[in-house]
């Protein structure tokens, strides 16, 4: 072994223990459970084979609600947020006075923990109380009772994950357009292209590598959303909107079956893994191009 | 064409907006009410928190009708054990998790920035692989697995988790750092004598001052704001902020004016991050 290697090898070597003893343990620890019969009533934990992945995947909660909710979620989340946060990122891309605090208040959210945002708009949904019936009330419409019907919880929930994240995708977006090189669009200006059509063929395809690194990252966070449909819904009424990391927390320590949860993890860590896997090329190949 | 003449034609370039067929006042107009209606989109949900956390028990269902205002809900709080317990702990928490992360990436983004060959490829692609996996699929045995490490509910017990999550996101961050400063500084201290942590340590860290507040910010932000590690690897002895507040939502379901008031009294370091480290997240927000 070189020096060189070994001073590499010592660079690396507290997060590779680190991540060994709280990642791949847990990891290992939690594919072994998923084989066995993990339950209060069972102190042995006996062997089960697959039989907890085949109960999962014939589970139709988890087929029908918990697989669709997560996808839907995760299409529908990034994609709003995606082209809201363009529309921020060049609004905040011209110079105009009041450009800072427009930028300052749209960070906020950013900073903001999902608990609390849950917590914010759990509130302001609440079916008496809440300033959004109330203001339907005002304007003559009936009040809805928001977090009591399947579409109308996932609504509000999507629209907390929106709150949350468009900031992000404005953000990056934003560095994304101001480090564009100006040439293009002095040519564009010249052939007196129209605003829409610069917009539309020089800088869309230029941002193109930025949008796709974005909504790759985020459509994985996506997937294991978890704190905000906790707290706003809790996965219901009647587990409507449980999404794939509520389903595996539910079957563990709610129904206190941690062989089934396990099992329904591994699967959710398989999917997305294999999917980050497929984007990885493309990720890197998208990354070099843009630098 | 000068530089300077450049930047200008490309901002105007891209200075017309969609609305370019109408007459100048009336685009400002609704540019304007763009503008307007994105902070109100942005601030709203917090304004109506702080709102309502000032509200007496009595008004605090009727919000927007009342005029009384009272900092009681912020004292009888206060006065609650676990939630100044859950506050400190939070704090102390976050705090060292992001010592301790700090320490951990820098030296592994260092690393993936300096250089190339098969070995971090592979740290690359492994912390890629980790940085997807869902949470759930390893908090979940993590339960177990500090149980018989006999740190769970503890102070370790959730630091090393968040570390090691932290690995993941924040190695990428890191290298990017790096990778902005220029290494020959580095080579000619070794030229000199300088060994190769001498040089990692004393040229190229004080250099990525800057990023590391980024990092340091964010790291704290981020620790102090997650729900998931807290709710399944703590217990009574050490409640975290984010599980108590949620444990509100659905305990005393009524009392809106006091959770809102545990809400604000968390959201402070958020608020100060937004005012005054702005230039810093900003610059550590790169992908």
């Amino acid at each position: 072994m070189t020096e060189k290697t070994r001073f590499m090898l010592a660079l690396i070597a507290p997060a590779a223990v680190a991540i060994l003893l709280f990642q791949i343990v847990p990891i290992l620890t939690g594919a072994n459970a998923s084989f066995r019969d993990w339950t209060l009533y069972d102190p042995k934990r006996t062997w089960v084979g697959t039989a907890n992945y085949v109960h999962v995947l014939r589970d139709p909660e988890f087929l029908g609600i918990v697989l669709p909710n997560t996808f839907g979620f995760m299409a529908a989340s990034v994609a709003c947020a995606l082209v809201l946060g363009l529309a921020i990122a060049l609004m905040l891309n011209r110079r105009f006075p009041g450009r800072w605090l427009v930028q300052t208040l749209v960070l906020l959210p950013l900073m903001v923990a999902p608990v609390i945002a849950a917590i914010m708009i759990r509130w302001m949904f609440n079916d008496q109380f809440g300033v959004v019936n109330a203001a339907l009330e005002g304007l003559g419409f009936a009040p809805i009772t928001w977090l009591t019907q399947r579409w109308t919880a996932f609504l509000v929930i999507l629209l907390t994950d929106v709150w949350l994240w468009t900031p992000w995708f404005a953000l990056i977006l934003l560095a994304g357009l101001q480090s564009l090189p100006p040439e293009p669009f002095e040519a564009a200006q010249i052939d007196a292209a129209g605003a829409w059509r610069t917009f539309r063929y020089i800088t869309l395809p230029m941002l193109r590598p930025v949008m796709v690194v974005c909504v790759v990252i985020r459509a994985i966070d996506a997937f294991r959303t978890f704190d905000i449909v906790w707290t706003i819904s809790g996965g219901g009424p009647a587990r409507a909107t449980e999404v794939f990391s509520i389903y595996a927390y539910v079957e563990s320590f709610q129904f206190l079956n941690l062989g089934r949860g396990s099992a329904a993890a591994v699967i959710g860590a398989i999917i997305i893994v294999v999917f980050a896997l497929l984007l990885y090329r493309l990720l890197n190949r998208l990354v070099e191009v843009s630098r | 064409m000068s530089a300077v003449t450049s930047v200008e034609l490309k901002a105007d370039a891209r200075s017309e907006g969609f609305f370019s067929a109408l007459a100048p006042g009336a685009r400002a107009a609704l540019f304007a009410l763009a503008a307007t209606a994105v902070c109100l989109l942005f601030t709203f949900p917090v304004f109506w928190l702080v709102l309502t956390s000032l509200r007496p028990a009595s008004g605090v269902f009727y919000v927007h009708r009342g005029t009384e205002f009272t900092i009681d809900n912020f004292h009888e709080v206060l006065s609650q054990e676990i939630v100044l317990k859950a506050l400190f702990n939070s704090f102390v928490i976050s705090t060292a998790a992001t010592v301790l992360s700090l320490g951990v990436t820098a030296t592994s983004g260092y690393m993936l920035s300096r250089f190339k060959g098969p070995i971090p490829n592979t740290w690359f692609s492994l912390i890629y692989i980790f940085r997807c996996v869902p949470y759930v699929a390893w908090v979940l045995p993590l339960y177990f697995v500090t149980q018989q490490m006999h740190i769970f509910d503890t102070y370790w017990g959730l630091l090393f988790p968040h570390v090691a999550v932290h690995i993941c996101f924040f190695s990428w961050i890191m290298k990017g750092f790096f990778d902005g400063i220029d290494p020959s500084m580095e080579y000619a201290a070794m030229i000199d004598g300088c060994s190769r942590w001498g040089a990692f340590w004393r040229v190229a860290m004080p250099t990525a001052v800057p990023g590391l507040t980024a990092l340091a910010i964010l790291c704290w932000l981020y620790t102090w704001n997650e729900f998931l590690f807290a709710l399944i690897l703590t217990s009574h002895e050490t409640p975290i902020l984010t599980v108590v507040m949620a444990q509100f939502v659905h305990e005393l379901g009524m009392e809106w004016n006091l959770m809102s008031a545990t809400a604000v009294i968390a959201l402070v370091p958020a608020l100060i991050v937004t005012l005054f480290g702005q230039r810093y997240v900003i610059r550590g927000l790169r992908i």
